[in-house]
């Protein structure tokens, strides 16, 4: 008995002195890493590299051919690679860049631009008109399916070509008079037009390499750009290198390297910037508990965007196809909660076109009054909220955009005693169940695509196939149809103003919340990133390091 | 101390789950209290669930007091809309502890008899069912929730059955290892040369024996499927706002640690006890399930 | 044994033909296609794309084509990321994971394992105790949270490793422990739990009995045999490690294989979840098949094949 009893507590203890033993060697070891890691650190890790910026781009860009793109994330990669007929300086004006100079003509209706000749792709050839002619052909084309086709629809036929009315390309307004002057004509004056010439979707492309490398054509051992920087390694879903572009028209761009990270997880990505790994962070990298630690870091700017956030209705179920039960909603929703819970410094908005835009006034569109909403939905026939249906409403799935949902979510049954229900998808899945079937209400959001109220306007026509409301009024489509015609600036603003009023005050197919913001954060040792309300980043002219 | 004459014939008191199983786990302390906390929180869970909060607030009650840390009048402080945290870890209880224990069953039944026939039987059809359960251990687990939210609608049953179909099949393999391993033995083969039956050899020998790691097993599904609803809800299979469950609360949470670590912290606080409780049970129970531990002998 | 290998290396085929039959069935019935959830496209571009990709043809037509592919070793393309091929796509994530996943699973082992030890010989005492919370942390506290904070103390706080990303070897570092902390402890757990069964086993007084050294005792009886449910959980744990973590590429911004688990599921690419559930199901067979020669390593009587 006393024999097998200490026999078993010797085996314990050898166990014991094994298991002990191999838990010391890896303590050892890790000891030993870490000792390792603190030198190497200590020693090697400088805060900056010279001549190379870090960002982040959040996702892997779903495609850089700007045709098809239609995100921001695209566009910020190919807004640093490619330059247009004109660029915008970050006061938003437009400024000559392919285009040395360009004549308006007839009343507006003929736009006449003469390219530089010192352009050069970056495989040396030159960059002509005739680029230019096959990129807007291109964008144009029905096979090429761009969602922002309906850019160039003022160009002279360039609406029934895209649908498929009209077959033959030759009939468009654009034609390449000679190597270095590019003519379109307009089929009716366009205020905003020169605004289309800076942006991607109207950059030059070249028929040759599209056609050679077919989808593949932007892979980087094909691309060929013509602006500031090229292509040189994507690591897809991790990492993009652009290098100096040293045949750049205006002078090779100051830092020779930018690395574009997709760090997914903002707070990692705001961690890395802590941590010296990036030098320059946006909204991709802010979770919103970051910003209200950094808010008062002198590295830190806050500045207002030309994006707003707004619930919309499918007027054509119930029980929103009742404009007063719209108006109702429109009246029970305190906006002061957004900045609240959001904490970036978003400002509630009432009207969709925003204040910086012409067109805009604080009267336009509905104030935050329960008293009077629920006396609307009365008198739709669901007083204090009974017999009200529990309406869905569709939202992505992010975080920012689930509190505001729930916020919404709240604020609705606190003042109009109605429930909703939340149903979140995934970003893909939510936009075709948006495009096919939009559920009652749901939540979107629209960043301008330039500084004009157009861009905001334009959204609820009839024909703009991001109007997923179902609504739609003639007058409305006339009314915008005259202020894009009008070149009286304050008749065009007056034009708009109306049209702002009909949206938000009387047919009410969407409720504008807020105005969102940007919040960048930029190390000390970069200098020259600009800020704009349009969110477009161009690192030509950005310095890491230097003295 | 058993003695070495006696133990070639089998162990004679193995009688799983009579009265003398909860005798033995009450003198186990730790389990014993571990017990009394699973019950306490079921019961919390359950009494919320029939609509008798015991929370001053509603989960769902908004207040302007935005991400207040821990006070006297919000004992775990609120969230970003100024909701009382407690009351939506209390509200959260009865999805995440409804899917701990049906994981748990739906593991221990599916996962012990299928690695119990497997590991008992051998030869051809332990060849057949182990194939089967590689081949659903390799099916995408999200596809397969997918598709059991479509066919079940959003809500909690769908939740419920789709994480416990893709929970077993660890319990499976490890069930099967044991009995392979186990009917060697020799108190197995004097068994079996008295003439017991096979049921009998499984549910009375075998089982008891293997019963260690199956608890280990089990109690690790717990958590791994409260923290998988998360992602359901976070694909839009699982709840919808503003209803929440621990797993949404802590994976809404987590980027607060530095900021507001109150959001993060008690949600994973409460998993936290949770398992640990399950655990000290788990051991309690092995421990009282087998009649060779002398629970003198536990604490030297 | 070499009979056993051989059989399981047969065994593969019709598994792997299952496993990818069922696949190939289920991502056609769950709702929604590749080409929905993109942007609004017109139905002429949808039908090209459909053609392009044979989408058009009868689903039976599809999937004998697709397995004429599959025997040519080739996965398919995905429609996700344009005119990249699955094996592409695979063949630049699963190193990535391969390397992470090994680090991490070697580092459990090493962790878990003796942990598990020590508590059972130790069992209700202090050492116990400590094993039982840490390993209850490292199963509860979910991934992200783990994540966070050891990028919070080690990266922000004691600046001694980087973040996140994949430049160098020390960004292994802390995405290795990150996935290390959950296998680990479930192995601490078990690793216990069997030693403890193992310690009363009448055999193991028998042994000692015959004058066996209690060397021999501890490594040929305890150990061997205390082994083979960390053996038995350790198949499909590699398996699983191996081809990557979601929440831990995701946290530290790693391109490995693990997002593709979720995202191509979520993308409805239909070649690259059955890429990627391919490779697991090749992965798992083969790391059960050493899982079953592991057992008659450890314990001869343990016959699997009759």
């Amino acid at each position: 008995m006393t024999k097998s009893s200490d026999a078993k507590s010797d085996d314990r203890y050898l166990i014991w002195r094994l298991a002990k033993g191999l838990g010391q060697c890896l303590l050892a070891l890790l000891l030993l890493v870490s000792i390792l890691s603190l030198t190497a650190c200590t020693k090697a890790r400088s805060r900056f590299e010279p001549g190379v910026l870090r960002v982040n781009l959040g996702t892997e860009p779903p495609g850089l051919d700007w045709h098809t793109a239609t995100d921001s994330t695209s566009f910020d990669v190919v807004s640093n690679l490619m330059v247009g007929l004109t660029q915008y300086t970050n006061d938003l004006t437009c400024a000559p860049s392919c285009a040395k100079s360009w004549e308006v003509l007839d009343d507006g209706k003929r736009y006449l631009f003469h390219l530089r000749d010192d352009l050069r792709w970056t495989d040396g050839k030159p960059v002509t008109a005739y680029d230019f002619e096959y990129a807007w052909k291109r964008l144009l084309n029905p096979a090429t399916a761009a969602q922002y086709a309906f850019f160039l629809y003022d160009v002279v036929n360039a609406r029934d070509y895209n649908t498929g009315k009209l077959k033959n390309a030759d009939l468009l307004g654009i034609k390449a008079i000679d190597p270095h002057t590019f003519e379109v004509r307009l089929s009716k004056p366009a205020a905003y037009f020169i605004y289309l010439t800076a942006f991607c979707v109207s950059f030059p492309m070249r028929k040759d390499v599209v056609e050679r490398f077919g989808d593949r054509w932007t892979e980087p051992e094909n691309f060929v750009t013509n602006g500031p920087f090229r292509l040189t390694r994507w690591q897809h879903e991790y990492k993009m290198e652009l290098s100096a572009n040293p045949q750049y028209f205006d002078g090779p761009p100051k830092v020779k390297l930018v690395k574009m990270f997709m760090v997914p997880e903002a707070s990692t990505a705001f961690a890395l910037y802590e941590n010296d790994e990036l030098d320059f962070i946006d909204n991709r990298s802010f979770s919103t508990p970051d910003v209200e630690r950094f808010r008062s870091s002198p590295e830190y700017k806050n500045f207002p965007l030309l994006r707003a956030n707004y619930l919309a209705f499918n007027v054509s179920k119930k029980p929103f196809t009742d404009p007063l039960v719209r108006k109702a909603v429109a009246m029970a929703i305190d906006r002061s909660v957004f900045p609240r819970i959001l904490r970036r410094g978003e400002r509630p908005a009432t009207s969709w076109i925003p204040p910086a835009l012409p067109g805009y006034s604080p009267d336009s569109g509905l104030k935050f009054d329960p008293v009077e909403a629920r006396a609307l939905l009365a008198k739709a026939g669901y007083p204090g909220g009974k017999g009200f249906p529990k309406a869905e409403l569709l939202y992505p799935n992010r975080d920012d955009v689930r509190l505001t949902v729930e916020a919404t979510q709240d604020e609705l049954k606190r003042n109009l005693g109605i429930e909703i229900e939340l149903v979140n998808q995934e970003w893909k899945v939510y936009l075709a169940t948006v495009r096919k079937d939009a559920p009652p209400m749901f939540r979107n959001s629209w960043g301008a695509d330039y500084p004009d109220p157009e861009t905001f306007m334009n959204l609820f026509t009839k024909d703009c196939g991001n109007n997923d409301t179902k609504w739609w009024s003639p007058k409305y489509d006339q009314l915008i149809q005259a202020a894009e015609g009008e070149l009286d600036a304050k008749k065009r603003a007056d034009l708009y103003r109306q049209a702002d009023v009909m949206l938000c005050r009387e047919a009410v197919p969407i409720v504008p919340t807020f105005l969102a913001t940007q919040n960048i954060m930029v190390k000390p040792w970069v200098k020259g990133i600009a800020i704009n309300p349009l969110d477009l980043q161009f690192f030509k002219a950005v310095e890491v390091g230097g003295q | 101390m058993q003695t070495l004459d006696n133990a070639k014939s089998p162990p004679a008191a193995i009688k799983p789950l009579d009265q003398s199983v909860v005798a033995r786990l009450k003198r186990i302390p730790t389990a014993y209290f571990a017990f009394w906390v699973i019950a306490a929180i079921c019961l919390v869970a359950l009494l919320s669930w029939m609509g008798f909060s015991l929370c001053p607030y509603s989960f769902d009650q908004t207040s302007t007091d935005f991400l207040a840390g821990p006070s006297s009048q919000h004992l775990m402080g609120t969230d970003e809309l100024g909701r009382d945290l407690l009351s939506r870890i209390v509200y959260g209880a009865r999805l995440s502890i409804a899917i701990g224990l049906t994981t748990a069953a739906v593991a221990f039944v599916i996962g012990t008899l299928y690695g119990a026939i497997s590991g008992y039987f051998g030869g051809k059809i332990d060849t057949l069912l182990m194939r089967g359960v590689d081949i659903a251990y390799s099916l995408p687990d999200l596809l397969v929730m997918i598709l059991i939210g479509v066919l079940l609608g959003r809500g909690t049953l769908g939740i419920l059955i789709a994480l416990g179909l893709v929970s077993w099949m660890g319990t499976a393999r490890l069930v099967r290892a044991q009995f392979l391993q186990l009917k060697n033995e020799e108190f197995i083969e004097a068994a079996r040369a008295q003439g017991q039956s096979g049921l009998n050899i499984v549910f009375k020998h075998l089982l008891p024996n293997a019963i260690g790691p199956i608890i280990v097993a089990l109690t690790f599904t717990v958590p791994s499927a409260i923290l998988s609803e998360s992602t359901l809800s976070f694909i839009g299979l699982g709840l919808s706002p503003p209803a929440c469950s621990w797993g949404t609360l802590a994976s809404d949470g987590w980027r607060s640690l530095r900021a507001h670590p109150h959001l993060i912290f008690f949600p994973s606080l409460f998993i936290f006890m949770t398992v640990l409780s399950f655990n000290f049970l788990g051991d309690g129970l092995r421990d009282a399930l087998d009649p060779r531990t002398r629970l003198g002998k536990t604490v030297k | 044994m070499i009979a056993l290998i051989l059989k399981r290396v047969l065994l593969a085929i019709p598994v792997l033909l299952v496993v990818a039959s069922l696949t190939f069935v289920l991502v056609r019935i769950v709702p929604g296609g590749p080409f929905d959830a993109d942007k609004n496209l017109p139905p002429e571009i949808i039908a090209n794309l459909n053609a392009k990709y044979h989408l058009d043809k009868p689903v039976p037509e599809q999937y004998f084509l697709y397995l004429g592919r599959l025997a040519q070793g080739d996965l398919g393309v995905s429609y996700k990321y344009v005119n990249r091929t699955v094996n592409d796509i695979l063949s630049d994530a699963f190193p990535v994971s391969l390397q992470l996943g090994t680090i991490s699973l070697t580092l459990a082992v090493m962790i878990g394992v003796p942990l598990g030890a020590i508590a059972a010989v130790c069992r209700g005492r202090r050492e116990d105790v400590i094993a039982m919370f840490l390993s209850t942390l490292g199963i509860s506290v979910p991934g992200f949270v783990i994540g966070a904070t050891l990028i919070f103390v080690f990266a922000i706080e004691l600046r001694v490793l980087p973040v996140g990303l994949w430049e160098s070897p020390w960004h292994v570092v802390l995405p290795a422990v990150t996935l290390a902390f959950s296998p680990a402890a479930y192995l601490a757990r078990l690793t216990r739990a069997s030693v403890l069964e193992i310690v009363e086993k009448d055999w193991v007084r028998t042994a000692r009995s015959k004058g066996l050294s209690q060397w021999s005792t501890v490594t040929k009886h305890i150990l061997r045999n205390s082994l083979i449910p960390v053996v038995t959980v350790l198949g499909p744990l590699t398996a699983i490690v191996i081809t990557g973590s979601f929440v831990v590429e995701y946290i530290y911004a790693i391109p490995g294989m693990g997002r593709f688990f979720i995202t191509a599921v979520m993308n409805r690419d239909y070649d690259l979840i059955l890429g990627t559930t391919l490779v697991f199901a090749v992965l798992l067979i083969v790391a059960n098949t050493f899982v079953d020669v592991a057992y008659q390593i450890l314990d001869p009587r343990m016959r699997l094949e009759d």
